[in-house]
């Protein structure tokens, strides 16, 4: 699994479409529903786009614990489905949204909070990780 | 695209980007016993802002060389003109720059919107045309982007966005690209 992170509008769609031509594209930008088990027999290239939208709509849902497991298990699944085969690949994308003003609204603080710990988790998992920066790419893993 | 004679800065509010940019401004000017000209796009609308002008100006006079400053909120384009080609230009901030052209009194919100494409080749046309009357452009901005953002808020998620467009867009064309950390800067771009 690769992890592509870096600050809104910095380029990250464009330097995945770049480095992935093949893959195929599930956004949360276009209401896209949160893969939770990739059941696909297939060996394909998946990019799984905006998953902090797809946290938040969670968090309407769950409380932060509920929302965190549920998230490892997610991954969880993730990682099982692309170590079925070498020809599998899951490239996810998800916004940096932690390193700014603690935000006024409850819900904003916990939904920063999740994503901030979601991301760790699945940096973990992920043989990859870049950061892009205004459409350069900073390689912090892998 | 061609490379371009344009140094890009940017980072954290305090970071002292704006130091590293006019000691890079005066080293590029020294090189070639250019001029200096500091661009502030800053209108001194509140007294903090005043007291954070007289800082960056007095910063400036104590730095021993002579800088010509121009005050220019929007349209950056129009003091193309007035530059040499042996001069180094130093423009502080592009954030302020983008506020000002966004929120120009003329043009309400709604009106605003609908002049994204427009707010975004103004500015960097403006970029392009003092870029090529001059030996060196510094740009200095800032990081905006790690906030939770909401469709729902559109305003500032299209200030982001444009923003978003305008740094890749430089960061794409410019020499060298800094981002200042706690006042080292980091190279991401370009060879030192």
């Amino acid at each position: 699994m690769h992890f592509v992170t870096g600050g809104a509008f910095n380029g990250k769609r464009k330097w995945v479409k770049e480095n992935y031509p093949e893959g195929e594209w599930f956004s949360a930008y276009n209401k896209d529903p949160l893969i939770m088990n990739l059941e696909s027999p297939w060996n394909s290239t998946f990019i799984l786009e905006g998953i902090e939208v797809w946290v938040k709509e969670l968090l309407a849902e769950m409380t932060m614990d509920e929302g965190r497991k549920y998230l490892k298990d997610v991954i969880a699944g993730w990682y099982k489905w692309e170590n079925v085969s070498p020809d599998r690949k899951l490239i996810i994308i998800g916004t940096d949204i932690t390193k700014g003003i603690v935000p006024i609204d409850k819900a904003d603080r916990n939904w920063r909070d999740l994503i901030g710990w979601f991301y760790q988790d699945i940096a973990i998992k992920c043989e990859r990780v870049d950061v892009v920066w205004y459409g350069l790419n900073q390689t912090v893993k892998g | 695209m061609e490379t371009a004679s344009i140094t890009f800065i940017t980072g954290g509010v305090r970071s002292g980007k704006s130091s590293f940019a006019e000691k890079t401004a005066v080293k590029k000017a020294l090189e070639i016993d250019g001029g200096l000209h500091y661009i502030a796009t800053s209108k001194s609308a509140d007294e903090e802002m005043e007291e954070r002008i007289r800082n960056h100006q007095k910063d400036r006079n104590e730095s021993g060389y002579l800088w010509n400053t121009w005050e220019q909120p929007v349209n950056i384009e129009s003091l193309a003109f007035y530059f040499k080609k042996n001069d180094v230009i130093l423009l502080d901030c592009l954030t302020t720059l983008l506020s000002n052209e966004l929120f120009s009194q003329d043009t309400g919100w709604s009106d605003t919107y609908s002049k994204k494409d427009e707010v975004f080749n103004r500015i960097w046309n403006g970029i392009k045309a003092i870029e090529k009357n001059c030996h060196h452009l510094i740009l200095v901005s800032n990081e905006v982007f790690f906030d939770p953002l909401h469709e729902e808020t559109e305003l500032l998620f299209t200030y982001c966005q444009l923003m978003g467009k305008l740094h890749q867009q430089i960061v794409s064309t410019a020499e060298n690209a800094y981002l200042v950390e706690a006042a080292i800067p980091l190279l991401m771009k370009g060879a030192k």
